[in-house]
């Protein structure tokens, strides 16, 4: 059963076209990896998947709600029904700094899903414990490091129960050794089987957790295909060059 | 300055559909600017004086009932044509320029234009007025008789402070109605008067054009209470008042010491209340206009911000920018005047709530701006994250954006208020006794510019200082989640 559906969608700024009739499939609890050159339209992907982005053309389908069909977006009520299907992760975290830890976690969980403020509470001390993080509750965002800050924001977008979760570049914003944790909070995720489209250009890290990883260049998937397949051995030659450029760089 | 006058007579003309006529009252307005004794000034809390006498007994006479309103002499007639008054009783000479826009009653006392120099000037006629430094009080029959027959005048809105101005060397002369001027020259040694006046000129009370019979009725018990003795008796109270009054201040001020000159100005007569009641004024229309400044702010600059952000609200978008190009085009006290004598010319409203009504409009437009410069301030990132949290864009703004973005101006905003309560300085011109007019009215008392003008200055200080320390630590708390 796929929880996101893209299907021939185009989205151009301006003259420039960033995305060009790409369609890509994920199935409920697939962990794919994003991958890609800078300006090739990934972000764009995701943000045109997470409704932060109008697209141009062409449908797309989150948890078979068709908020975007052939170029055209459904209805107010339809479009807060998809928006409740995914969370997403920003690269720069946006957490509310004028609010704390708590408080940005269950903000959206009160004020949009309409629970009570005491089970809003309780569930969020227990994302805050998966993340490591019970004992910072109270603490303003920039009290924290920024892989305390990264974790704190995959805690609030857990916290409305999502189908799917997008990450933007998680780990981009952070200095390399405060990365492991986040990472590592991503890798426990996929092991519960959450559905997740991380963009990322961390190569060993999207070959360990993804099950599929796909490769964009220009707007397009060059090549998709099981992580390890695609990492080691690609077919496509832009693919290749691509991964061994990344390579290199260590 | 008459040309502009004329074109404010204009403006307010063009506005006359919405005045209504008030001449079925029974009380009668009386309108007047009560800083020309001993004609009309403040004594204690009540308007007294020749005009104010005369007028009253006039009035008696015909079985009206009267109130006296004080407020600037260049608004005095304005206020007739716009009906916040019915007759103008303030020292008026008739001149043709004021006789195009109202009637005025026959002549009930004759006065001069007289002229006032140090001892040791050289200046000694009329004559020798030409190319000296002259002042005048403004809007007064001195300033239009220089203006038009010597020279362009320094205009002053208050007679002691020309005097002062005499005194310290800024000026050659000061052309001053006769009976004023006798008693700045015997409480001032430095000073002299010239035998020989200006001009003659003859006193008379004006009435709208739109009110004859009343005009008639004023004329016909005028020469009645001349022939009987009335109107000199009157006159000649008054005079014996002045001449008393000089006499006690001079005496006071014999000793010249600089406590008696306080006592003079702030204990005698209660004067500093004059100052407490300004203050409490003053403080009321900046705290409640900066208020309803906020409320327009906020309203408008969500509707400008959503409008750039999603293009929604185009309509009220336009609306929005026109008023803050007329608010911020214009200059606050021109907004003040045309709200009370044009908006609510017809209506019977306190002044304290015009006064927070035209300085909360005019505060609103540049608070909408520092609030719309604090939204965007915001990071574009806390919009997406409240977006993609399923939050809808009005609660986005509302929990996310707007509590940032007040942060972010709260400097801006407390400086907005500063310069709002100092702006309330020109209440004045629709006679609102707020601080700096009480230091007006114990200027016009005590004929002395230095102590009220400084002790005004220094209550505004104070209450700057005072809420700049509260903005500060209303600020280090908000900072406290801040890196």
């Amino acid at each position: 059963m796929s929880v996101l559906q893209i299907t021939n969608l185009s989205k151009s700024f301006r003259e420039k076209q960033v995305l060009r009739d790409i369609s890509l499939k994920v199935d409920s609890g697939e962990v794919i990896a994003v991958i890609g050159p800078s300006g090739s339209g990934k972000t764009t992907l995701l943000r045109c998947a997470a409704m932060l982005e109008t697209a141009d053309g062409g449908s797309i389908e989150l948890n078979d709600i068709e908020f975007f069909q052939n170029g055209v977006y459904g209805g107010k009520s339809l479009l807060k029904q998809a928006r409740r299907q995914c969370g997403m992760v920003f690269q720069n975290f946006n957490l509310f700094p004028h609010m704390s830890v708590l408080d940005n976690i269950i903000d959206a969980p009160v004020h949009v899903a309409g629970i009570s403020r005491d089970v809003a509470v309780a569930e969020a001390m227990n994302l805050l414990r998966k993340m490591d993080l019970a004992d910072c509750a109270e603490f303003y965002p920039c009290e924290l490091s920024g892989g305390q800050q990264q974790r704190v924001a995959i805690a609030r977008a857990l916290a409305l129960h999502p189908e799917i979760l997008f990450f933007d570049e998680p780990t981009s914003a952070l200095d390399p050794e405060l990365t492991k944790g986040v990472l590592r909070v991503i890798r426990q995720l996929a092991e519960e089987k959450m559905t997740m489209v991380i963009v990322t250009h961390e190569m060993d890290f999207a070959e360990m957790v993804a099950d599929r990883i796909v490769f964009m260049a220009d707007g397009i998937v060059v090549e998709e295909g099981p992580a390890d397949k695609l990492i080691n051995n690609p077919s496509n030659e832009r693919t290749r060059a691509f991964i061994s450029g990344m390579k290199a760089e260590f | 300055m008459k040309r502009v006058f004329l074109f404010f007579i204009s403006v307010i003309a063009a506005f006359q559909l919405f005045a209504v006529e008030n001449t079925q009252n029974k009380t009668l307005r009386i309108v007047t600017s009560a800083n020309f004794p001993p004609y009309e000034f403040i004594e204690g809390s009540k308007i007294v004086g020749i005009d104010i006498d005369i007028i009253r007994e006039v009035l008696k006479r015909n079985g009206y009932d009267m109130s006296v309103e004080d407020m600037k002499f260049d608004s005095v007639i304005v206020s007739l044509q716009t009906g916040k008054g019915d007759i103008a009783a303030s020292g008026l000479t008739v001149t043709e320029d004021r006789k195009r826009q109202v009637n005025f009653s026959i002549p009930y006392v004759s006065a001069k234009q007289t002229i006032i120099v140090r001892k040791d000037s050289a200046i000694d006629s009329a004559a020798a007025l030409k190319g000296v430094r002259i002042g005048v009080q403004h809007g007064t029959t001195g300033d239009s008789y220089v203006t038009d027959n010597i020279q362009e005048p320094e205009r002053f809105d208050d007679a002691a402070v020309a005097v002062s101005a005499l005194l310290r060397g800024k000026l050659d002369a000061v052309v001053l109605d006769g009976e004023p001027s006798k008693v700045h020259v015997k409480k001032n040694p430095e000073l002299k008067l010239l035998d020989e006046p200006l001009t003659f000129e003859e006193y008379a009370f004006a009435v709208d054009k739109k009110q004859p019979e009343l005009l008639e009725k004023l004329n016909k018990t005028l020469k009645e209470m001349q022939q009987d003795g009335t109107i000199d008796a009157i006159i000649e109270k008054y005079y014996q008042h002045t001449e008393s009054a000089v006499a006690e201040n001079s005496a006071e001020n014999l000793d010249e010491g600089f406590c008696s000159e306080i006592y003079l100005n702030f204990v005698k007569n209660q004067r500093w209340r004059y100052l407490t009641d300004g203050f409490f004024v003053t403080v009321c229309v900046a705290f409640a206009s900066v208020l309803f400044g906020v409320l327009i702010g906020f309203g408008v600059a969500i509707i400008r911000s959503t409008s750039d952000q999603t293009g929604k609200f185009k309509i009220a978008d336009w609306c929005c920018r026109v008023y803050l190009t007329v608010i911020r085009g214009t200059p606050v006290v021109l907004q003040l005047m045309i709200i009370y004598f044009v908006i609510f010319s017809s209506m019977d409203i306190d002044k304290i709530l015009v006064a927070i009504i035209a300085f909360g409009i005019n505060s609103g437009a540049y608070v909408a701006e520092i609030i719309r410069s604090g939204i965007m301030s915001v990071d574009r990132g806390q919009m997406e994250a409240g977006r993609s949290l399923g939050l809808s864009y009005a609660k986005t703004m509302n929990l996310i954006i707007l509590p940032q973005a007040f942060k972010n101006v709260l400097p801006a905003l407390g400086n907005e208020f500063i310069v709002l309560l100092k702006e309330t300085s020109v209440c004045g011109f629709i006679a609102l006794q707020d601080l700096t007019k009480g230091g007006d009215i114990i200027r016009s008392q005590t004929y002395n510019a230095f102590l009220p003008l400084i002790a005004v200055a220094l209550v505004y200080l104070i209450l700057v200082t005072i809420f700049s320390k509260l903005l500060g630590m209303l600020e280090k708390r908000l900072k406290k989640n801040e890196q």
